[in-house]
């Protein structure tokens, strides 16, 4: 069984990925890439710069692997589901961080130190949104808050849930207004030097991503597998890619402002909505 | 234990699969320059970094670590009801003061 | 193989374009095809475009960009021919490229940029944390900061003349402390553009750009309405204020309903210094590349 759920897992991952560079149109481009030099520059940090993109990888496959399949079905079927996922998330920041500065050249070292700015306060709505959706299932595994969901879906019973986490979705796989490690001003910043199979394998972790935050959000905001007629992989691997289309085109579309201001935005604006959005979630689970 | 051998399983076959697409990277000298647009530096990129926002991260640390009672707080919260949700309620408003004392003294700009 | 080789020349070409005297609009409006990418490093592409007569100043630079494009590379070059025909030029590029043909080699020598003197391990050289030139390079050296005045690291590097984030050939000398500009003096002053570059379009993209919506951007540049959100609001309000020209969220309304905008702007260092590396760059983009020419031009008059 644990090795059947691993093919799944594994599977939703290389065909999400695939679906994710179809619709970023980037597919053909990541294709060419492996085959072109890859640059070494001045004295770089070899190992994380090697390690940075397995890294991301690895986090995108442990998250991947919280989500629950069917009903009562996932490959880690851990009481702290949702721990497990903030801790793939926090770690995000350091994966990024070492792709930044290990080139050893200035805009990837700017675009690192901008994104471990903009990556912590993120941290924060991410978790109170989780927390928020674990109340009614009254445990931390995605396995309780999937059946929680069987007569209301949490993003009707919360309704501040999924547009903050889908920000947070946005930071953590480097996208439009949440992008500020790999920014235009810095000339792609922690990607400005990363060149052939290496900028190439940095993009494929980017868009694996994109498949493990969608599932997650599908999970736990779109009752993952619930659903009608057809089996609950399929109602999982559809909201999941209803979810990247979400992600990619608001990526695509929304402006993204100077990282100081945004820092600001996440203080005060977004940290603050979080609350309330606990406090809603609160007094509706009761 | 599971838990932990998937995710190091995770962890080797990324490895694994890193290494085999990623051919060793060469350059000759002026081609491993950092990129300036053409333009030269004076020194190396690593340095002791100005972080602007490190006063943030202070404030940082506090929320982190009011998270982990969060954990615990999520799974009893329906069982000890409006109790708990005040309680909580409290907790963040005491952070709050923080985040608005850390506001009045600037924490959240870029300096 | 041969498949494979197909299926890498369907992807859209990568181009880095090193823009000359007078042909900022052609090249931007070229870029913005389908079948083209604008790369904004040169480690993200193939082909050198290298647009008009690029002045012998700026010759070491061009060198320097072609040759941190990995190889197999091709040049192309844009003299007076029509934007299709260098478009199908670059595409046959792109295939030769895929191909997997030997490209152009280095145009400079293959030296480190300094001699490695050190000694220790790392070629350190000098007592303790301090001096030497460990891989033919110094390390950056404390100063205090503009901001808070605090003693760490200045990076000084000179960024231009084909950084994309800047006007074309505009070189600045930068001092940074993290990434806050704190010192800033222009070594080049930019090539000079007919008045087609100051076209509200062309200026609105090069913003948009900035903000992250390349889409948007290339639908701009293709005269059609970006579909963006959040446009206007996202760039900070009072930033680079200019005497009758307002602050750069200003001009970028104007030149997203089609007004062009004259500003006449007293001195590029002073505008920059003080600011963070993003808010600069945004600064610069805000204004009509005309405006930084005459501003880079006024100390000399004077």
């Amino acid at each position: 069984m644990i090795v059947l759920l691993a093919l799944v897992v594994l599977g939703t991952l290389l065909v999400g990925t695939l679906f994710a560079a179809m619709l970023d149109r980037s597919h053909l481009s990541i294709v060419a890439f492996f085959a072109r030099q890859r640059v070494e520059t001045e004295a770089p940090d070899r190992l994380n710069r090697d390690l940075a993109p397995a890294w991301y990888l690895t986090l995108a496959g442990a998250g991947l692997s919280v989500v629950p399949f069917a009903p009562g079905l996932a490959l880690i079927d851990s009481p702290v589901g949702i721990v497990i996922w903030g801790s793939c998330e926090a770690l995000v920041i350091v994966t990024v961080f070492l792709h930044g500065w290990s080139p050893n050249a200035p805009f990837p070292l700017i675009g690192a130190y901008r994104y471990a700015a903009i990556g912590l306060p993120v941290m924060l709505p991410s978790m109170f949104v989780l927390i928020a959706a674990a109340l009614p299932a009254e445990s931390l595994s995605l396995i309780a808050i999937v059946e929680s969901q069987r007569e209301i879906w949490n993003v009707i019973r919360q309704p501040l849930g999924l547009p903050l986490f889908l920000i947070v979705a946005l930071a953590m796989t480097l996208r439009g207004p949440m992008d500020y490690a790999d920014a235009a001003d810095i000339a792609t910043g922690t990607s400005a030097e990363a060149s052939g199979a290496g900028r190439a394998l940095w993009q494929t972790a980017r868009l694996a991503m994109l498949v493990s935050v969608s599932a997650i959000a599908a999970t736990v905001f779109l009752g993952g597998p619930l659903g009608p007629l057809l089996p609950g992989p399929v109602w999982l691997w559809l909201k999941t890619a209803a979810l990247m289309a979400l992600i990619v085109l608001l990526g695509n579309r929304i402006a993204r402002t100077t990282p100081s201001r945004m820092m600001w935005i996440l203080w005060v604006v977004l940290l603050p909505l979080s609350f309330l959005h606990l406090l809603i979630s609160g007094l509706v689970a009761l | 234990m599971l838990t932990f051998g998937i995710i190091l399983g995770w962890a080797v076959l990324s490895v694994l699969f890193a290494l085999a697409v990623l051919p060793k990277a060469h350059a000759t000298a002026p081609q491993a320059m950092p990129f300036l647009g053409g333009g030269t530096p004076d020194t190396h990129a690593w340095q002791r970094f100005h972080f602007r926002p490190y006063t943030m991260s202070l404030l940082f640390v506090a929320f982190e670590m009011e998270m982990m009672f969060m954990y615990p707080w999520a799974v009893v919260f329906v069982e000890e009801g409006i109790k708990a949700l005040a309680e909580m309620g409290m907790f963040l408003t005491i952070l709050s003061v923080g985040i608005l004392y850390g506001w009045r003294e600037g924490i959240f700009r870029w300096e | 193989m041969m498949s494979l080789s197909r299926l890498m020349s369907r992807a859209p070409a990568p181009v880095f374009p090193a823009i000359g005297p007078g042909r900022q609009a052609d090249v931007e409006r070229l870029l913005s095809r389908s079948g083209l990418r604008a790369a904004a490093t040169p480690r993200d592409a193939a082909i050198l475009l290298v647009a008009g007569d690029i002045p012998g100043t700026a010759a070491a630079p061009l060198a320097r960009v072609h040759d941190q494009i990995p190889r197999p590379r091709v040049t192309v070059s844009w003299g007076h021919d029509e934007p299709d025909a260098i478009a199908a030029r670059i595409a046959e590029a792109w295939r030769e490229v895929c191909a997997g043909g030997e490209g152009e080699g280095d145009r400079l020598p293959d030296e480190p940029p300094n001699k490695w003197k050190g000694v220790g391990p790392n070629g350190q050289g000098g007592k303790g944390m301090m001096g030497g030139v460990p891989y033919g390079r110094p390390m950056a050296m404390t100063g205090p900061d503009i901001r808070d005045g605090l003693q760490l690291d200045r990076y000084t590097a000179r960024f231009g003349p084909f950084a994309p984030m800047l006007p074309p050939g505009l070189v600045l000398e930068v001092t940074l402390q993290g990434d806050v500009i704190c010192d800033v003096t222009v070594e080049t002053q930019p090539f000079a553009q007919p008045a087609d570059a100051d076209a509200p379009d062309l200026c609105a993209a090069r913003m948009l750009r900035l903000l992250g919506l390349a889409g948007p951007a290339d639908r701009a540049t293709a005269g059609k309405k970006p579909r963006g959100v959040w446009m206007r609001g996202a760039v900070p309000g009072g930033l680079g204020s200019v005497d009758g020209a307002g602050d750069a969220r200003d001009r970028l309304s104007r030149w997203l309903s089609g007004t062009p905008v004259t500003a006449s702007v007293p001195d590029i260092p002073a505008l920059l210094k003080g600011a963070e590396w993003s808010e600069a760059m945004l600064i610069l983009a805000s204004l009509p590349p005309s405006a930084i020419l005459r501003a880079c031009q006024t100390p000399e008059a004077a």
